[in-house]
């Protein structure tokens, strides 16, 4: 029973509620709280998973009535099966964060030998330009991070927009913004092929947009920043499709206030997802579990 | 001489040798910097070394003497820097973020492209 009804939650978890939450818009107000609902939802998905490993196999030897020796294979075989799990998912976690590291290494000595010092002016520390008449703005988090703009974006934005745009980015940085991403991306690829979703993933990143404009716009105002989100993406062609959409999504938030009470709400609902499966499954059935161990 | 010491000059040497169009000595390269500066000729082959190791500069044997040159224009390793900052591939998300969305690798090389014809 145990089993079948942590499946459930974990199924509901996995396939129907990463949808919901995708599709809604109240995380717009809310941005922190609802990339910790996220991971939340991620981990006790996981959780879950771990769960009906390890109580399946008990509890099916134990409805059938097998004797002890049955009931300890039962037992190793699934510790083994979670033991493969987890391995899994660290596994991916240390291959997303090696690969990650060696692009950045390599991405910021190529930045440092292409920037041009001279047209930087007092805009100083870590920021990078570039040559290119396409306007572009990214970081390059590490310890060692650095910001880079092409010289397109100080000629197209003014300089309370640059200012703008370097808040956002360095936003990204100090609240190291690429280790939810990477945890994600980890995640993402631990999944089989058939059962992941990219939802997730997109969700966090624009989550996380919205996280670093918010960081911005308390610097500037959200005039600027509106601005130089307008302006670079009139540059780019990136008008059409998800791309568009999500721009517009940032744009249309930056009038409304951030919600205090939406936040509190969805710390509320992470915490719940992550304590009550717990509380209200496994510590009965480990109570049960427990008692029919067999060396007793 | 500290990090950064170096990776300034390292951009500097870069810079020399793009804006010289043909492979450069060590001499001639520390002649170049030593215009505007008191510079060791040891520390400019120390830089030059280091570049080549991180095979940005090709190093060829003539009349005797090493010449270096770099692997790719400036304009090619600009464009290469923009395609790996702003292409969007699944695994590559994690890596670096961006103020504006990624782009798929052919509208990127389009707009690169476009950009330089203007």
């Amino acid at each position: 029973m145990t089993a079948l009804l942590l499946g459930a939650l974990g199924l509901t978890l996995s396939l129907i509620a990463p949808g919901i939450l995708a599709n809604a818009r109240w995380p717009d107000r809310a941005p922190v709280a609802a990339v910790v609902l996220w991971q939340a939802l991620t981990l006790t998905a996981v959780l879950c998973a771990l769960g009906v490993v390890l109580a399946a196999p008990e509890e099916l030897t134990r409805a059938a009535g097998a004797r002890h020796p049955e009931t300890v294979v039962a037992l190793v075989l699934s510790l083994a099966v979670a033991a493969t799990i987890v391995i899994r998912l660290l596994i991916s976690l240390a291959q997303v964060t090696s690969r990650a590291r060696a692009r950045r290494d390599r991405h910021r000595m190529l930045v440092d030998l292409l920037d041009h010092v001279e047209q930087r002016g007092e805009i100083g520390g870590e920021v990078r330009v570039l040559d290119g008449a396409l306007p572009m703005a990214y970081c390059v988090p590490g310890r060692d991070p650095r910001v880079v703009l092409s010289d397109a974006v100080l000629k197209v934005l003014d300089r309370e927009q640059v200012d703008a745009v370097l808040a956002h980015e360095r936003a990204h940085l100090r609240h190291r913004h690429e280790l939810v991403m990477e945890s994600f991306t980890a995640f993402y690829q631990a999944v089989p092929k058939l059962l992941r979703s990219r939802a997730p993933l997109d969700a966090v990143h624009l989550l996380l947009e919205m996280v670093s404009d918010d960081a911005a716009r308390r610097r500037t105002g959200p005039e600027p920043l509106r601005a130089a989100l307008s302006r670079l993406a009139d540059a780019l062609p990136l008008a059409e499709g998800a791309a568009g959409e999500t721009r517009r999504r940032r744009l249309d938030r930056l009038d409304l206030p951030e919600s205090r009470s939406l936040s509190v709400a969805a710390i509320v609902a992470a915490a719940g997802l992550l304590v009550l499966p717990t509380v209200i499954l496994v510590v009965p059935w480990l109570g049960r579990a427990l008692d029919a161990w067999p060396f007793q | 001489m500290g990090t950064m010491a170096m990776g300034d000059l390292e951009r500097e040497v870069m810079t020399k040798l793009w804006d010289a169009r043909e492979p450069l000595t060590v001499r001639q390269v520390h002649e170049l910097l030593s215009r505007d500066r008191d510079l060791a000729y040891t520390t400019v082959m120390t830089v030059l070394d280091r570049l080549a190791k991180k095979k940005l500069v090709t190093q060829q044997k003539a009349d005797r003497a090493y010449r270096y040159a770099p692997v790719q224009s400036r304009e090619e390793m600009t464009a290469g820097v923009m395609l790996d900052a702003l292409s969007a591939t699944p695994d590559r998300d994690a890596a670096l973020a961006y103020f504006m969305g990624q782009l798929p690798p052919e509208a990127l090389k389009a707009a690169i492209e476009a950009s330089r014809q203007q």
